[in-house]
């Protein structure tokens, strides 16, 4: 237990000497008044905005100002020149009026949970290994995101809409796990090459009917059973799949795309379950799959791959040229004979020549896999009724046991004990139906009753204890779901009452596979990395990127780098100050890197340049913040300092005119935005705001490394109004001053900035305050005090990430008070 | 859909057919119209088309075109979802009713007379425009194969009675799941009242949707028939939007609704149209390079192509127990929540209202004193017009004198 902060702030005020205090009011006369007065407001603040006192209205000003003045950011050091000494006092003077003003509130507000974490939720609640195969959630209304976070109150409200969704869900998924009746007879199905056939056409005719393998061509197009597109009934099935991969190395990578030290990949579907199988070369292996699976799951089959999409618009229609070419090189003579019968097929089109696409449709051999046969058999069941819908009701339920019977599944669910009182509803329900459905059927009315409840929809409600409350947030913090068995009660006898606990705890999460939505989801949302391609880099112009859709391996490189750095308890802080990131193929051509191997793995990259590693040389940064055409020096700036910096620049005022970005002038970036530095009305916000971003001008949209704005006269369309401008080629120039004075010519200089106390304090503070929006689903405003110690508890352990968050998850405001 | 189709049968609970009423129909898009293609070059009456909107020459003398009015927010994406009700969802809780789009004031007005108070149609994932009263958002269907079965398919006797045990059934949960809530709230402080506010009133939203719904089951909804616009297997996204447009009509004919929306979202490919090859956003993002230009405007051409095909059949429609056409019956509000893409600005947003029996103004200057109108007095007066006794809507500071007869 804390002492409450106005007690605190009580008597720090005692001890406080009077002469301080008028010390740094004079001190903000002296040095701050001339620009922020009544008449002039420089960057729309004015001291007497502060009034004598922090309030609800002006406590961000207060931060605001304690912020610039700390990193010595004001006064600008051309207008006046504070002394350390004289700076320190004026920090410790707005630092103890911020803590005076605080009182620790309760942290989190109660919120809907988002679609993951109710299907994870129902799922653990029913004890199931997922909710279904047959898309059992597919009407959930879609959520959306508050700054990039989908954990955000703000956006998770409630609807009847949500709640009309929510019971049609919970049905889906009760329907296929609660079974009466006798238990179905199992059958087994055996197909062979010619019952696989395109799942996109209806009716679509093979070409051979007796064949004695399917080969995939398109991989955009899925293969299907032609007597078994969905699962008759619900239950265990023991699937053989034989396939083997043919052609891997045939064509030539450049023209495909498909990189040669690749598997071809088997991607099996059934329904919203996925398995990737790497193929071996021409030699067929069987697949072995044992699943549950729901009545109605559709089973469909695609090769895996981001490649053969190079050619033209990157429909694979015109992907087929490749076939021509190769034949061409390889086999004259067929080249010739084929191309003469198709030629004399195809009149219609008299002018084709060979290196068209439609000649060659029927001579594909690019990478691809092939498939015998599949032999499924089922539904089985060990035994009957099957196990799962024994361990939620047992052998036989009766409607006296309801009360029993339901009690664990709401205590699971709920987060917390269950009384009798509020299960009465539940109990009525199956009584009310018993009669008339049957009882498993009433049975399912009552637990529907369970999952409807507030007290499972709502995460953090009041109805939880403390202990109960720390428990499922945590769970939903690393998780996504409501507490693992046995937590609550962990939790319940104290035994993650300290900081070292919870670390311990945290470690053996991470090291065991249970912490997936931490390691995950929350630089998933911190990062923005769903924004990535908002603006997608052009098409036209950045065809690479497009056609293998590089912007995913970038959304991975991020979170391998994520991952890398919690699994290996690394600071915090080297997520801006790492030499290296995660890299594979496509990503080294994009950043022009040497000797990383032929295939989509991503793996660790050591950059000797100083210009990438760590989140600010990585494409999922600068490109996400990128225009389709150009970049944004203001965009990338707001980015680095919303999200890696906590400073939270003005928006621009609502009249002013922004002028269209123009590519076919030659006018550098740097020149466009020059009225940011001579309109003095834009200078005020834009001279703290635009250094952050001039760092990055060496990256172009997609992230790629340059030195000039050669690009601006050579765009590769068609265009009339383009002139070819020789003579046009800018250099980039990417240095800055901030307006303390400090300045840097690049982005290594840039880098090293970061790290200085003030900005590595800084980021560090941002980082906490991500991770606390992330579990309590509101952003920490008026928590400066707790996030100090938290920020203190982090530099003690050397910023280890692992203990950084654990500082936060033991902070009061993770565990509310 | 069949051209021979007899006179539809309007739907009602009552019995009789009642006299003709107001409808609405919104459309949107969520990145504004290029200004140089959708503003006339001429303020009043006789003005030249812009090439945007050329299809709507035909009615050229029965359109207002709205220069310079807005909703006062700062310049950037996300302000679609204000398009109808001028106010952000972060700032809705300083308003009494949220930040209620006046679409959902309209429906609450008629909801209870039809079978569905209001739709919401779009492809992929629609956009977010329509809020209730409590601050949520309305939910859209986004697969024209949905928004058929919602409309206009007639469960079978052995169906109808499964949808009446479920709704019976859920009924029953509902019941009980407030009584178990009203447990809980004994004990919420402040904090948790916000949240259980809006649970409570789910639920009892729900619960009236059900009510509806029981009474409705019974009575067979008008046959439709879109077969047509599916002929192939991989509709093209002009079929998507000429059977969305086509059911949207009918539905107004048949009086299963009197509030509707079509969006055009950003996530819609429209690679299909003419020189369009690169998404919708890129090409408002096209640093004036006249090639992505024109892929704009043939998006932005499409759209208006859409809206105009639409308001032709509703044109030639004879108002069911009414005067005039259906559409001289029927608002058309086009518009967005952002001024132009290309330049995030969401300044002089471009709206054009059509029908509704006004006295069409031409390109009007909404602009006084050299600022902006604000667009939520535009939606005072079409509320008035959908029989609403309102005076202020939102951020109204008046209404707009817009005539009808």
């Amino acid at each position: 237990m804390k002492f409450p902060f106005s007690l605190i702030c009580l008597l720090l005020g005692v001890t406080l000497p009077v002469t301080q205090v008028s010390g740094s009011v004079t001190l903000l006369e002296t040095h701050c008044f001339k620009c922020h007065n009544d008449e002039k407001s420089k960057g729309k603040f004015k001291i007497a905005d502060l009034g004598s006192e922090p309030t609800d209205d002006n406590f961000e000003r207060w931060l605001d100002c304690l912020d610039l003045v700390r990193v010595e950011d004001m006064p600008p050091e051309d207008e006046s020149k504070l002394t350390s000494t004289d700076r320190k006092q004026l920090v410790t003077y707005l630092e103890q009026k911020i803590k005076s003003f605080e009182t620790v509130r309760v942290t989190s507000r109660p919120r809907r949970m988002n679609n993951l974490e109710f299907a994870n939720s129902v799922r653990d609640a029913l004890l199931l290994e997922d909710v279904g195969t047959h898309f059992p959630l597919a009407n959930l209304v879609g959520d959306s995101r508050h700054h990039g976070f989908d954990t955000h109150g703000e956006t998770l409200g409630m609807s009847r809409f949500h709640l009309e969704s929510y019971v049609e869900a919970i049905r889906n998924i009760l329907d296929a796990t609660l079974k009466r009746g006798k238990k179905p007879e199992a059958k087994r199905y055996r197909i062979s090459a010619a019952g696989i056939e395109k799942g996109n056409v209806a009716g679509a005719k093979s070409r051979h009917a007796s064949v004695k393998y399917r080969d995939f061509s398109d991989p955009r197009d899925p293969y299907v059973l032609k007597k078994l597109r969905r699962i008759p009934k619900t239950g265990r099935y023991r699937i053989t799949i034989k396939a083997t991969g043919v052609d891997r190395t045939l064509y030539d990578t450049k023209d495909t795309g498909f990189h040669h030290a690749d598997p071809i990949q088997l991607k099996i579907q059934m329904g919203d379950r996925e398995h990737l199988v790497d193929l071996p070369d021409e030699e067929a292996m069987d697949i072995k799959l044992d699943e549950w699976l729901t009545a109605g799951t559709e089973l469909k089959f695609w090769h895996e791959t981001d490649a053969f999409r190079m050619l033209h618009n990157g429909s694979f229609k015109h992907q087929r040229a490749i076939a021509g070419a190769y034949l061409k090189k390889a086999d004259p003579a067929a080249f010739q004979r084929i191309f003469d019968q198709q030629k004399s097929l195809q009149k219609r089109f008299p002018t084709r020549t060979a290196d068209h696409s439609v000649f060659w449709r029927n001579v594909w051999h690019g990478a691809r896999p092939r498939l015998f046969s599949v032999d499924i058999e089922g539904p089985l069941f060990e035994s009957w009724p099957p196990k799962r819908q024994v361990a939620l009701l047992g052998e036989n339920p009766t409607v006296e046991q309801a009360l029993e019977i339901l009690k664990p599944i709401a205590e699971r669910a709920w987060r917390r004990a269950a009384t009798d009182d509020e299960l009465m509803p539940m109990v009525a329900l199956v009584e009310e139906h018993v009669e008339r459905v049957g009882i498993v059927d009433a049975y399912k009315e009552g637990i529907l009753g369970v999952l409807l409840s507030p007290a499972f929809l709502i995460l953090d409600g009041e109805d939880l204890s403390a202990s109960d409350r720390f428990a499922s947030k945590l769970s939903f913090f690393l998780e996504a779901t409501i507490p693992p068995a046995g937590l609550r009660e962990q939790v319940a006898k104290g035994k993650m009452a300290s900081f070292e606990s919870v670390r311990q705890e945290l470690r053996r999460r991470i090291d065991t596979g249970k912490a997936e939505a931490l390691i995950e989801e929350f630089p998933y949302s911190w990062l923005k990395l769903a924004d990535i391609n908002f603006m997608a880099p052009d098409p036209d112009r950045y065809p690479f990127y497009d056609r293998k859709q590089v912007g995913e391996d970038m959304v991975n490189e991020a979170l391998a780098f994520f991952r890398h750095i919690v699994e290996n308890n690394r600071p915090v802080t080297e997520l801006i100050s790492a030499n290296y990131s995660f890299v594979n193929a496509d990503l080294a051509r994009i950043y022009r890197l040497e000797g990383v191997p032929e295939d989509s793995k991503l793996r660790q990259y050591t950059f000797t340049d100083g210009r990438r590693g760590g989140l600010l040389g990585m494409g999922a940064f600068l490109t996400s913040t990128a225009d389709t055409q150009t970049t944004s020096p203001i965009h990338r700036a707001v980015y680095v300092m919303e999200n890696l910096m906590g400073i939270h620049p003005s928006p621009p005022p609502p009249d002013i005119e922004i002028t269209e970005p123009d590519v076919r002038n030659a006018k550098t970036i740097r020149e466009v935005l020059a009225a940011h530095t001579k309109d003095t009305s834009c200078a005020a916000c834009h001279a703290s705001i635009d250094p952050w971003g001039f760092a990055f001008e060496n990256f172009a949209p997609t992230g790629a490394w340059r030195d000039d704005y050669r690009e601006f006269g050579n765009i590769t369309m068609p265009d009339k109004q383009m002139r070819p401008m020789l003579g046009s080629v800018k250099p980039v120039d990417a240095s800055a001053r901030f307006r303390n004075g400090t300045s840097y010519s690049d982005i290594k200089e840039f880098k090293q900035l970061m790290m200085s106390d003030a900005n590595r304090d800084r980021f560090v503070r941002c980082f906490i305050s991500k991770l606390l929006t992330y579990a309590n689903g509101e952003e920490p405003i008026a928590n400066f005090a707790e996030i100090d110690q938290i920020l203190a508890k982090s530099a003690e352990n050397e910023y280890r990430i692992v203990d950084t968050i654990a500082a936060v998850a033991d902070s009061p405001l993770f565990r509310g008070e | 859909m069949g051209g021979a189709m007899a006179l539809p049968s309007l739907e009602c609970l009552g019995g009789a057919a009642e006299a003709s009423k107001t409808r609405c129909l919104i459309v949107a898009n969520p990145l504004g119209m290029h200004p140089g293609y959708f503003f006339p070059k001429t303020f009043g009456k006789n003005f030249d088309l812009p090439l945007s909107l050329r299809s709507l020459n035909w009615l050229k003398d029965r359109l207002s075109i709205f220069s310079h009015t807005d909703h006062k927010m700062v310049n950037g994406h996300g302000r679609e979802v204000a398009f109808l009700n001028g106010i952000l969802p972060k700032d809705a809780g300083s308003f009494p009713e949220k930040n209620v789009s006046f679409d959902q004031l309209m429906a609450r007005q008629s909801g209870s007379e039809v079978r569905f108070p209001s739709i919401n149609a779009a492809l992929r994932d629609g956009i977010q425009m329509s809020w209730t009263a409590n601050g949520v958002k309305d939910a859209v269907i986004t697969d024209p194969q949905r928004l058929f079965n919602h409309l206009f398919s007639n469960p079978s006797a052995r169906e109808k009675t499964k949808q009446l045990d479920l709704i019976d059934r859920n009924d029953s949960v509902l019941d009980k799941v407030a009584d178990q809530f009203a447990l809980l709230e004994k004990s919420a402080s402040r904090f948790d009242h916000e949240r259980l506010d809006q649970y409570q009133t789910s639920v009892r939203e729900f619960e009236k949707v059900l009510e509806n719904r029981r009474q409705w089951i019974g009575k067979d909804k008008p046959t439709f028939d879109i077969s047509g616009h599916y002929a192939n297997l991989e509709p093209t996204l002009l079929q998507d939007y000429n059977a969305i447009f086509d059911m949207v009509t009918y539905a107004f004919e048949t009086d299963l609704t009197r509030v509707a929306t079509v969006a055009f979202p950003r996530t819609v490919d429209y690679t299909a149209i003419g020189p369009v090859t690169r998404s919708y956003h890129s090409c408002t993002h096209n640093g004036k390079v006249a090639t992505i230009t024109a892929e704009l405007v043939a998006i932005e051409t499409f759209q208006i192509e859409q809206l105009s095909r639409c308001l032709q059949k509703m044109d030639s429609i004879q108002e069911p127990n009414g005067e005039g056409s259906m559409l001289d019956n029927t608002i058309v509000l086009f518009g967005s929540g952002m001024g132009y893409g290309g330049t995030h600005s969401c300044r002089n947003l471009p709206i054009m209202v059509a029908g509704g029996g006004f006295k069409h103004l031409g390109h009007v200057d909404a602009a006084k004193g050299g600022k902006n109108m604000p667009l939520c007095n535009l939606f005072v007066t079409l509320l008035q017009r959908f029989g609403l006794e309102v005076d202020s809507f939102n951020t109204s500071t008046g209404n707009f004198d817009l005539r009808y007869s």
